[in-house]
Parts: structure tokens; C-alpha cells; sequence
């Protein structure tokens, strides 16, 4: 990877990079598996330098590859790049997550340095051999995520704050049952599919 | 009556006294002092302000306010950001208001219920696994406060600094702090406390009347059960609280969840059939880390407001029926 695609990388990252270079950028990580990979150690690298958990604007990469992927075939090899890789668990609307594949090799991007360890007498975390599928996954670390912040929440007491973080998880992706239901059944069939006042 | 010099000697006296004793028994207080002291002017503190919560690099503006009327308490939280979202509390009835989806969460809440929720309460098991400790006064919100730091003994959970109002025990500002950096944070920009707050303040912005009401439904918690599943290599001081068989939305399997506590921190493990989808290893949202893994028919996951390693040791150390 060139000097050139590296600063392109930053400025994209930083939002400052300008529409049309914004798009090349994206064709050529689209099309290029070996660029991918070189931009996912990159990113990963500065972010270790600067010490920091996670990038807005590598979030907004892998997403605009993924839509730009789209449906395309990807290189077998870039499967078990990943498989023991921090992933970010984010909304699912504007992903394409048709190309599940190809999230996962989307995801190293947002690898976590130091994690990989695993020990030798503990069970090893291991890619399965087939294709995983990331929607289910994805959708079930986040109601893992929900059912935990309820249940820690009866320890004590709730929190305003805590319930305002937990409810913008369900604004972005929709995933709690209630509105799920009043959503599927409309608004005037929700009296009937859930419980209402 | 008529005050005489001597009266007015002996009122200044005391007063001089009382102001002195006042400021010493702040500064002598121990931290557990101020920790309870907390706890109860969280709940009957009424406040008005603006609260900024910051977390991966993003901030975000809450508009709060809380009065106890009659012996109720009234309680707005709305986002400035987003889509809207207000939260409004009458007694122990909360209402999530989501304008975009025109609807309404209602949920019940316990009396403890509070703006903060990750504070470190009486039950916390202070010295075994924490430290508290009064680091300084600084200012916070144009308001003096006193900064504690509760400094965890071991890397597999994170430490907590709280600055607490000195006049009011009324926190302030709060850090998550993973190594020493903090990884959330929330502080009032501006509070007024134990001031007249207008009722318009605690009243919903929206009409509501046209808008889905959803009430939280009854079971939610599932089927408290006593699981085989156990772990002998729990970091210290965490213990299981609570195992529930739940049932997942979308999904008619049941998931084995139980619920291990330090007293502060909480981590959640999550067992499932192995469904062959797994994506093995950690992920994150915010200070939450979970970690997954596969063992034998089943997929183990685990996630809590912990440092990655915590998560990872617990995951990776369940033990099979």
C-alpha cells in the first residue's frame, strides 16, 4: 500500500477527504482484498498508537465497502482472516449485509491489539467452517446486550442516563420486541399484538 | 425582644462555630461517608440542568430535571441529539418516548431508580475488591466538589472517579476508567439544585395521543432456574446472582443466562444451543465487552461493563453440565 492510499485513508477517516477521491477510494477497497487487508493493519496500527478503542469515520468505511461490495463474490481467503477479531456491534440498517462474507473480512478493521490470546488449556475460540451468518449473529450479541443491561440494572437501580444509551440501541436497529411488534402489525393492530395502555 | 450586645456575641459565636465544624466534618468525612451520603441525596436531590455523556469520542447532550412533589417524583431526561428521545418518570411508572416511531415504552422502576445508575452503592464490598479514596476538591458545573476514585485491586474490572457536590453529596460528574483513561464520562454542564423547577420542565414535549403505547411485558425475565453450569475461575470477588432461562425475541430457543456481580461490576453469560453461526472471539459496544466461544453443543457468551480480559476469562472458563 502506497503512501498515497495511506493518506487517503486518514482523510477519510478524518471526514476531510473530498467526495469524488471519497469514491475511488471506496471502488478500489471494494474490488482490491489485498488492499483491505493493508488498510485494516493500518487503521488498526494508528489506532493502537493513539490508544483509542475505536474510529467514527472507520466505522463509516466499512460500512460505504460493505454497500459498495454489495453482492459481489468475495476471495475465499479473506474468511479466516478474522476469526478472532473485536467486533463492533453495530446497527445493521445501511450495512450491506447481504455480503456476509465480506463483513467479516470488513471486520478487521476493527481488530483489537492484544486479544488473539488464546490459552492452551481453555477452549479456543475457532472460525466455523462454513460461512457464519453475521445478520444472526450480530442480532443476537445485541439483544445479549440488552438482556444484560436489564438484568445488571435490577442489581441496582435503574439509571436515566443508562436507559437513554440502552433505548438509542433500539432506535437504531429496532430491536425492541415491543416495537417490533407495533411495527410489523402497524399501529392500529398494535392494541391487538402487544400490550398496550 | 430586644437583642442585647451579649446576644448578639453568643449568636456570632455559635454561627463562627458551626461554620467551623461544618467545613471540618467535611474535610474529616470518610469516603464511605460520602458514598452514602450520596446514594441518598441521589434520591432526594431535585436538580435542573444539562447533562454531557461522552463515550468512543462522541458527546452527547441531555436536557435532566427532577422534583419530588407530594412525595412523587417527577423526572425528564430528553436527548438534544438524534431523534428526540424523552424519557419521562412519574413515580415509578417511566415513559420512553420515541417520536420517530411514534411510540412509548412504559416500563416500572424501583424506588432507587436514579439518573446515574453505575455508582457504586453501600453494598459494594469496599476493600476486597476496590479501594475508595478522596483525591481533591476541583469545580464542576461552577459548583465545589470532592473527587473520590474507587481504584479496583486487579485489572478485570474498571475504576470509577465521582465528584460529588460538597454541599449536597449530589454527583456531578462521573468517569468510567479502563487503565487509567477514561472510557465514559458524564458531568452536568450546568445544575441547579434544590431550586423551584417549573412544571413545563417535567412535562413531555410531545402530545403523545396519537402514539403506539407499549407496556413491557410481564415474564420478560424468564424462568429463574438452578443451572449445572458453573465456573471455578471467576476473577475475584464475582459471584453468580442470578440464573434465569430466557427466551430470545425471534427465537423460540431457549438461552441459559446467568448473572455474576463483583458488587460493582456485572457480567452476563449467555448459553445457547451451538447454532454453527457462531463468530468466536471479543466484541463491543461502548465499555461493554463481550466474548464468545464454542464449547462442545453449545456457544458460551460473555459481556459486561469489563476490561476484554474479564470477559474472555469468564467466557473461556464455563464449565459443561
Amino acid at each position: 500500500m502506497n503512501d498515497g492510499i495511506r493518506e487517503q485513508l486518514s482523510a477519510f477517516v478524518d471526514g476531510e477527504l473530498p467526495e469524488n477521491e471519497a469514491e475511488l477510494l471506496l471502488r478500489r477497497l471494494s474490488q482490491d482484498a489485498g488492499l483491505r487487508r493493508d488498510a485494516a493493519e493500518y487503521l488498526a496500527i494508528g489506532r493502537m498508537i493513539r490508544s483509542e478503542p475505536g474510529l467514527a469515520g472507520a466505522d463509516r468505511l466499512h460500512e460505504q465497502i460493505a454497500a459498495e461490495i454489495g453482492n459481489r463474490p468475495v476471495d475465499a481467503a479473506e474468511h479466516g482472516a478474522t476469526a478472532k477479531t473485536s467486533r463492533a456491534i453495530r446497527p445493521l440498517a445501511g450495512a450491506a449485509v447481504a455480503a456476509a462474507v465480506a463483513l467479516v473480512a470488513i471486520f478487521a478493521l476493527q481488530q483489537t491489539p492484544g486479544i488473539d490470546k488464546p490459552s492452551a488449556d481453555i477452549p479456543v475460540p475457532v472460525a466455523n467452517a462454513g460461512v457464519p451468518n453475521i445478520d444472526v449473529q450480530q442480532e443476537r450479541q445485541r439483544q445479549y446486550f440488552r438482556r444484560h443491561a436489564e438484568a445488571s440494572s435490577q442489581l441496582g437501580a435503574n439509571g436515566m442516563i443508562s436507559r437513554v444509551v440502552t433505548l438509542r440501541f433500539v432506535e437504531d436497529v429496532g430491536e425492541d420486541p415491543r416495537l417490533d411488534e407495533a411495527d410489523e402489525a402497524g399501529d392500529s393492530e398494535a392494541a391487538e399484538t402487544a400490550t398496550q395502555l | 425582644m430586644r437583642m442585647t450586645r451579649s446576644h448578639v456575641t453568643a449568636g456570632l459565636t455559635v454561627a463562627i462555630c458551626a461554620a467551623f465544624f461544618s467545613a471540618s466534618a467535611q474535610a474529616d468525612r470518610a469516603p464511605l461517608d460520602w458514598l452514602n451520603s450520596m446514594n441518598a441525596a441521589m434520591r432526594s436531590t431535585n436538580y435542573e440542568g444539562t447533562v454531557i455523556r461522552m463515550q468512543d469520542g462522541n458527546a452527547e447532550a441531555l436536557k435532566v430535571a427532577r422534583s419530588v412533589k407530594d412525595g412523587v417524583i417527577l423526572e425528564r431526561v430528553v436527548a438534544q441529539e438524534g431523534n428526540g428521545l424523552e424519557i419521562i418518570r412519574i413515580g415509578n411508572e417511566v415513559h420512553c418516548i420515541m417520536p420517530d416511531r411514534k411510540s412509548v415504552l412504559v416500563e416500572e422502576w424501583d424506588e432507587q431508580s436514579a439518573l446515574f445508575s453505575k455508582l457504586p452503592s453501600s453494598e459494594m464490598r469496599i476493600g476486597n475488591e476496590y479501594d475508595v479514596a478522596i483525591v481533591r476538591k476541583e469545580r464542576v458545573a461552577g459548583r465545589e466538589a470532592i473527587l473520590l476514585a474507587i481504584r479496583p485491586h486487579d485489572e478485570y474490572r474498571y475504576g470509577h472517579r465521582i465528584w460529588l457536590d460538597t454541599e449536597t453529596s449530589f454527583p456531578l460528574q462521573t468517569q468510567l476508567l479502563s487503565d487509567g483513561t477514561a472510557i465514559e464520562q458524564v458531568k452536568f454542564a450546568d445544575i441547579s439544585i434544590n431550586q423551584e423547577i417549573h412544571a413545563s420542565a417535567l412535562e413531555p414535549s410531545y402530545s403523545t395521543e396519537q402514539f403506539t403505547w407499549l407496556r413491557q411485558s410481564s415474564g420478560h425475565q424468564g424462568t429463574r432456574i438452578e443451572t449445572p453450569w458453573r465456573n471455578d475461575q471467576l476473577p475475584a470477588g464475582f459471584r453468580a446472582v442470578g440464573a434465569h432461562e430466557e427466551t430470545l425475541a425471534g427465537s423460540d430457543e431457549p438461552v441459559t443466562h446467568i448473572l455474576y456481580s463483583d458488587g460493582l461490576a456485572s457480567v452476563s453469560v449467555f448459553i445457547a444451543n451451538n447454532s454453527g453461526d457462531l463468530v468466536a472471539g471479543p466484541a463491543y459496544v461502548g465499555g461493554s465487552n463481550s466474548f464468545s466461544v464454542e464449547r462442545g453443543d453449545y456457544e458460551i457468551t460473555a459481556i459486561g461493563e469489563v476490561p476484554a480480559m474479564t470477559v474472555e476469562q469468564i467466557a473461556t472458563s464455563m464449565q459443561q453440565p
